[in-house]
């Protein structure tokens, strides 16, 4: 017996494709080491991960390849103008905007309407933490399925309000209740049927309020009435939107300390 | 063997005696082709592609060994089966990895340890010796644990509050983490035998920092104590032990106090087991510790630098990341709090 990672491919299970956008920064190397270890125990998981750069980087290369994941592997810059913002506009284009329309993109390029594939698209940022059974939750999404996320909207969690009939009626927030999806990225999945059936259907770039970003794109596949509630009618938190601290480099001084060819 | 046999016997005149010999034989010949193909075909036709194709078909984990086959070998075939368990299964061969992490509650908690665990599991022959800074072993911890499926031990022990200081202040003298670093040394000097052979490293993995699997199979071959470098640590990209062309650890490449006797993280040295057993009276010093001493004052009690075995390729790898995670804003919980308190986070 050799232990096999991830776990074998199987024929009939749907297929996960986790869309991460994903920049250059120290701490990397790190988040996308952590988020590979736990996608290697997700049966039929395709990782797309999508660089922020203008072209793909050896370090993400390289890292995809010894992971031994089923991986798509791309890349977009977002333009210097979207990424700085002119304040005096109350918008901005989030981050990972426009490298998830290319995961979407991808996605719809690789496969067919009429034949679409079982399984789900879920947007999984860097830096968040996953619990394994999410993956297994999200997996048999009909249309659009969504769960509660921890540290969101400045509380312990956010989370649909789901009806005794099993419905989502609203959303328990704080920030802004009233959108017509008050939910984090994290927190819900399409199935892959949907995208390819509503092929217009993306995050808008420009002109978004700041929390209306899932909303740009929910709204042109899904009411609230057809979305599906997952992890026990949305009582369980199985994703938590976690944040990492940038570390303090102040030792590397001017000229740098460290050998900059020894990768971090 | 059965053609020539077959031969010389067909070559005797006799038509009636020629008739009953191929009636013999003929069934056998069948029969044995038969099962030959039935054995070999299928294990052929599975074949795991192993190439640097990214887009790999991981096939029903069957792998299969060719020959070149005539009728007269004896074939014996090897059939690898790839399983994927969580954890992998125990061998009886390697040295265990006992990981020890002092924890403490606050928001982000379970979310370090799940992700802490979902690394923990591809690693083999692991245990991990998880130690609550809690008056008692809390519901969260336990349930955790047991729903990982790894191989674990749960250990408690609460630093004392600093009564002097108002609030919840745990006593600022004592390095945070070090009672129950010391809890797990005595648990392992109480449950392991020194003469009783038992192969063991001991690893201090903080719940918050970024460990790669690569590290895991560094330390497993430590024979006293093993070092190696850590990111984000010092003030810089990354500290790392001073290696020289010999091998031999010489020094220390930090910023911060380079002097130190052993100028390393907690996260960027393991310690074999049996040394443990032997040094039975060597903790991690509870006061007067200065900052950034605290590794020292356990590793000198147990190894010169000399003794030290540089991992990750001489100490010029990163394997493992000294990470912190952000507090979450809670700002709407308001005074009350808005969210449902049974609902665990």
């Amino acid at each position: 017996y050799v232990y096999s990672r991830p776990p074998p491919w199987s024929d009939t299970l749907p297929t996960i494709f986790v869309i991460t956008p994903t920049y250059t920064r120290p701490v990397q190397k790190a988040e996308l080491t952590r988020l590979a270890n736990t996608f290697l125990h997700v049966q039929n998981l395709h990782w797309v991960v999508v660089e922020d750069s203008p072209r793909r980087t050896n370090l993400v290369s390289n890292l995809l390849e010894k992971a031994g994941l089923n991986f798509t592997h791309l890349n977009v810059e977002t333009p210097k103008s979207l990424k700085l913002g002119l304040s005096w506009i109350p918008s901005h284009t989030p981050r990972g905007t426009l490298q998830r329309n290319l995961g979407l993109h991808w996605l719809r390029d690789s496969f067919s309407n009429s034949a679409p594939p079982e399984g789900v698209v879920y947007f999984a940022d860097d830096d968040n933490t996953y619990s394994l059974e999410l993956f297994e939750e999200m997996r048999y999404t009909r249309r659009v399925s969504v769960w509660p996320v921890a540290f969101v909207g400045g509380l312990r969690y956010e989370s649909p309000k789901v009806s005794p009939a099993g419905k989502v009626v609203g959303w328990k927030t704080v920030f802004d209740p009233n959108r017509p999806f008050a939910i984090d990225m994290a927190g819900f999945a399409i199935s892959i049927k949907l995208i390819l059936e509503k092929p217009h259907a993306s995050f808008k770039l420009e002109g978004v309020k700041g929390g209306y970003q899932e909303t740009s794109l929910l709204k042109d596949l899904v009411t609230m009435d057809g979305l599906e509630p997952k992890a026990a009618n949305c009582t369980k938190v199985l994703v938590w939107h976690t944040r990492t601290e940038r570390p303090t480099l102040v030792n590397e001084g001017k000229r740098g300390f460290t050998d900059p060819r020894v990768e971090v | 063997n059965e053609e020539l046999w077959v031969q010389s016997v067909l070559e005797m005149p006799k038509r009636r005696d020629i008739l009953a010999i191929v009636l013999i034989v003929l069934p056998w010949t069948l029969l044995i082709t038969v099962w030959h193909q039935s054995t070999i075909a299928p294990l052929l036709a599975v074949h795991k592609d192993d190439g640097g194709d990214s887009q790999r078909d991981l096939a029903a984990g069957l792998d299969s060994k060719e020959y070149c086959l005539s009728e007269r070998d004896i074939v014996e075939v090897v059939r690898t089966e790839y399983v994927y368990t969580r954890p992998p299964p125990w061998s009886d061969t390697l040295p265990t990895i006992h990981v020890v992490t002092p924890t403490y509650s606050r928001p982000v908690q379970k979310a370090e340890l799940t992700r802490l665990a979902n690394t923990l599991l591809h690693v083999p022959n692991l245990h991990w010796i998880l130690v609550e800074d809690a008056q008692r072993r809390t519901p969260l911890i336990t349930r955790l644990l047991r729903d990982t499926g790894l191989n674990y031990t749960h250990l408690n022990v609460e630093t004392p509050r600093n009564y002097k200081l108002r609030g919840d202040m745990r006593d600022p003298r004592i390095p945070r983490g070090t009672m129950q670093r010391n809890l797990a040394l005595r648990w392992l000097r109480e449950t392991f035998n020194k003469n009783n052979s038992q192969p063991g490293i001991v690893y201090f993995a903080d719940d918050d920092n970024t460990y790669s699997l690569e590290l895991f199979e560094e330390m497993r071959s430590t024979r006293k104590v093993s070092v190696w470098p850590v990111a984000f640590v010092g003030g810089l990209r990354y500290e790392a032990p001073k290696v020289n062309a010999a091998g031999k650890v010489y020094g220390w490449k930090t910023v911060f106090d380079p002097h130190r006797p052993f100028a390393i993280d907690m996260a960027g040295f393991a310690v074999n087991l049996r040394l443990i057993l032997q040094r039975s009276q060597a903790y991690f010093k509870l006061r007067g510790v200065k900052g950034g001493y605290q590794e020292s004052s356990l590793l000198r009690e147990l190894v010169t630098l000399s003794d030290l075995e540089p991992k990750a390729a001489n100490c010029t790898k990163i394997l493992v990341w000294h990470t912190r995670t952000e507090k979450p804003v809670l700002v709407n919980e308001g005074k009350k709090g808005f969210t449902d308190p049974n609902v665990e986070i």
